[in-house]
């Protein structure tokens, strides 16, 4: 039978207009000096090479500092935000696809934190994590856990207030994602191990795991890359010139390119994070084997 | 799979040809546009319509429309057929965003309003018309302006692009009852008196002499520029090539910046999270001594706090802290020129249409209506012959203050520099807050580090 690939022909042509073509611009403007100078001529904006690249992954370079502080923040910040998210979203689905009372109820209110605009989450949590006047030390300060007066938005707990943040508002993602994959699960399995005796762990260890495993694998892919690509969060937490510890790739980008208008730089620094944001996209098609045939 | 005569691989071969054949035309049409302004010499232009993109001004959004609405009003009155609109932008990322697109585009509103600061930046985008003579004569002549504000205008006499349209004059705004509690007669004319009376108004507790932003992004540059200039310091040579962050005067500046909280303790370690927005909110509780570098803008929360009618602008200490007098080559800055400025897109269709509008804004009685309406200061000198409320009271100080602003260095690497100060700041401020303390040596290597992002753009 002849497969009709002419009838991509529509989704090809706007893929390579809105997704290939700004790519191959950006790769482009990577190697040029484009900034506030050049950007009225920007087809003249002279070519500088590697430049903005050995200025930033050479680690004696005069941008390594704030390029590879920036890798490791937004490492840190996308694989600790999924790896706390990923327990609490298939707790939060196993327990709501058993019988429940208000089921239905509770079904849509999980995901409330996950329809709220970035930039409220943001407000929010910077609220939450004033120092004094927050609500974060003032718990932790009745409690007796903490002081009243402790950092949450400079220094080292400005990773984790933003990581908390994050987790709050992307949980419901994977949530999402199991729920989906445990009612395509039949019952009778259950029943049959059941019968045969086995506990509800073991049914979860033996059967549950691995019959949702290829739906979680991309929704772990999927999940580290949004929170690698996460800026809306960091700049409304913490503005512009943020803590080491939260300045993240995305927001160093926008940084270089939108406010110091180091177009070229930021270009060169947005090629390196699609890098390395394609390492989670790999492993997980390399592990699906996707495009395998039998 | 089965046999097809029409393969995947002939299907993408034939799809990729397909879309290079849409796609490329019209990018290097794109590319090749082009765009050469009309003259700008006055006279009487053909109806047209006019859009402008403003700042939106958030303390005052319903007076902003009111004023807008004036100024539309005359402009429609003395330009019959035409019609003006405006769009505005509520941050500065907006505002460079836009700057950017219709740079690049060539394609845009016909007025630009800029924050002072930014002036540079636009006019290094090559996008905007060079006033002339006869473009200045048509709307009033430079001298009809407060000439410090022109110093930004462009980077030089002959090559001025913005036209002032109000001011932001930065003076030191101090709290009248906790100076007199404390036994304080006058405000401080030196750093070292300033530290005097921060600490006399300090408790330690809930009371302080003075409060800061150190974590706001802009913030720190506006203080630390103003240290370094009364040192007879700088930030960046002359050139705008050569970045003078980690200088003698910058590391000193900075020190004592910091020292505030760290040493003199005339400001609480809290103060360590703060932005700009923060400080004047502490500034409102009633309990901060003074604010330094200050604009009007902090009034309207003022006015309806527990500091309503306890507040006074007066000039700020000009003399660095330890002397007596200004070391060589130190200048008696307390503020730099702000304020907003309409420029004329290089590739507007209504040029003249644009410099009649100008002209209806820097009229004294619109002027006036800006002070009025949104508490924003005059630029034309003639507004305060025919107003003279517009310098009286607590804005006396700010007029005082405008007329002595100095200007920063016209160069559009300055952006680059305000962040980069930015960053050493917001690190050095974290050590404080967590641990009460700073090492100088951390302080050295923050700037050295800054010092070479920055030279790495220049």
């Amino acid at each position: 039978m002849r497969v009709p690939y002419w009838l991509m022909a529509p989704s090809l042509v706007l893929l390579a207009v809105i997704v290939f073509l700004p790519m191959l611009f950006a790769f482009y403007i990577s190697f040029t000096g484009l900034n506030e100078n050049t950007i009225g001529d920007w087809v003249h904006a002279p070519f500088v090479g590697l430049k903005h690249y050995v200025d930033g992954l050479s680690p004696k370079g005069p941008l390594a500092y704030s390029f590879y502080t920036s890798i490791k923040a937004s490492v840190v910040f996308s694989v600790a935000t999924t790896l706390l998210i990923l327990p609490l979203g298939v707790g939060a689905a196993l327990l709501l696809n058993s019988r429940l009372r208000g089921r239905g109820f509770f079904r849509a209110v999980v995901l409330l934190p996950y329809i709220l605009p970035a930039f409220v989450n943001g407000i929010l949590w910077r609220l939450v994590f004033m120092n004094g006047s927050g609500v974060a030390d003032q718990l932790l300060a009745a409690t007796h856990l903490g002081s009243r007066e402790t950092f949450w938005l400079i220094g080292p707990r400005s990773l984790w207030a933003l990581i908390l943040a994050d987790v709050w508002a992307s949980w419901p993602f994977i949530y999402l994602m199991a729920l989906a994959a445990l009612q395509t699960i039949p019952g009778d399995i259950y029943d049959a191990a059941t019968i045969d005796g086995a506990s509800a762990i073991r049914a979860f260890r033996h059967m549950t795991l691995p019959l949702i495993a290829p739906t979680m694998g991309l929704a772990i892919a999927l999940s580290t890359i949004n929170h690698f690509n996460n800026f809306a969060l960091p700049y409304v937490m913490f503005g512009p010139t943020p803590p080491d510890e939260v300045n993240v790739l995305p927001l160093n980008i926008y940084v270089n390119s939108f406010i110091t208008f180091n177009f070229g730089l930021g270009a060169a620094m947005s090629v390196v994070a699609l890098v390395i944001m394609l390492t989670p996209a790999v492993l997980y098609l390399r592990a699906a084997r996707v495009g395998d045939t039998d | 799979m089965s046999q097809s005569t029409f393969t995947r691989r002939r299907f993408l071969q034939v799809a990729g040809a397909g879309a290079a054949a849409v796609t490329i035309p019209e990018w290097l049409a794109a590319c090749a546009q082009s765009g050469s302004g009309p003259s700008t010499s006055g006279g009487t232009p053909k109806p047209g319509n006019l859009t402008a993109f403003i700042g939106k001004d958030t303390a005052h959004p319903q007076a902003q429309a009111q004023l807008m609405a004036m100024i539309k009003a005359q402009f429609e009155k003395e330009n019959p057929g035409s019609t003006f609109s405006y769009d505005t932008y509520a941050s500065a990322s907006e505002e460079t965003t836009k700057l950017e697109t219709s740079a690049a585009a060539q394609d845009g509103p016909d007025i630009f309003e800029f924050g002072s600061t930014l002036v540079p930046t636009a006019y290094a985008t090559k996008a905007f018309e060079v006033f002339t003579d006869d473009m200045w004569n048509h709307i009033g002549g430079r001298k009809i302006f407060f000439q410090p504000q022109l110093t930004m205008s462009g980077p030089s006499p002959d090559k001025l692009i913005a036209v002032p349209v109000s001011g932001n004059p930065f003076a030191m705004v101090y709290n009248k009852t906790l100076f007199s509690a404390a036994g304080i007669k006058q405000p401080p004319k030196t750093w070292s008196e300033f530290v005097d009376a921060a600490k006399a108004m300090t408790n330690g507790t809930d009371q302080w002499g003075v409060s800061m932003a150190p974590a706001d992004g802009f913030d720190p540059w506006h203080k630390i520029w103003l240290f370094v200039t009364q040192m007879g310091g700088q930030l960046m040579d002359s050139t705008g090539k050569k970045a003078l962050l980690d200088s003698k005067e910058s590391v000193e500046a900075c020190a004592f910046w910091l020292d505030w909280m760290a040493k003199y303790k005339i400001a609480s370690r809290q103060f360590a999270t703060f932005k700009g927005a923060d400080e004047v909110r502490a500034f409102a509780t009633g309990k901060i001594g003074m604010d330094v570098m200050t604009g009007p803008g902090g009034t309207v929360t003022w006015d309806n706090s527990p500091v309503a009618g306890q507040y006074e602008f007066t000039l700020g200490p000009t003399v660095p802290y330890g002397m007596s007098s200004l070391p060589p080559g130190g200048k008696p800055a307390q503020g730099f020129v702000s304020g907003q400025y309409w420029t004329i897109f290089k590739y507007s269709k209504n040029p003249e249409l644009a410099l009649n509008l100008i002209k209806v804004v820097v009229s004294p009685d619109i002027q006036y209506q800006y002070f009025k309406l949104r508490a924003q200061q005059p630029v034309v000198l003639e507004t305060f012959t025919k107003y003279p409320d517009a310098k009286a009271g607590p804005w006396a100080a700010l007029y005082e203050a405008e007329l002595k602003a100095y200007p920063t260095p016209f160069f559009g690497s300055w952006g680059p520099l305000e962040v980069e100060i930015g960053k050493a700041i917001n690190r050095m401020a974290a050590q404080i807050g967590i641990t009460g303390s700073y090492s100088m040596d951390d302080l050295k290597s923050a700037l050295t580090q800054v010092n070479q992002e920055l030279q790495a753009t220049l």
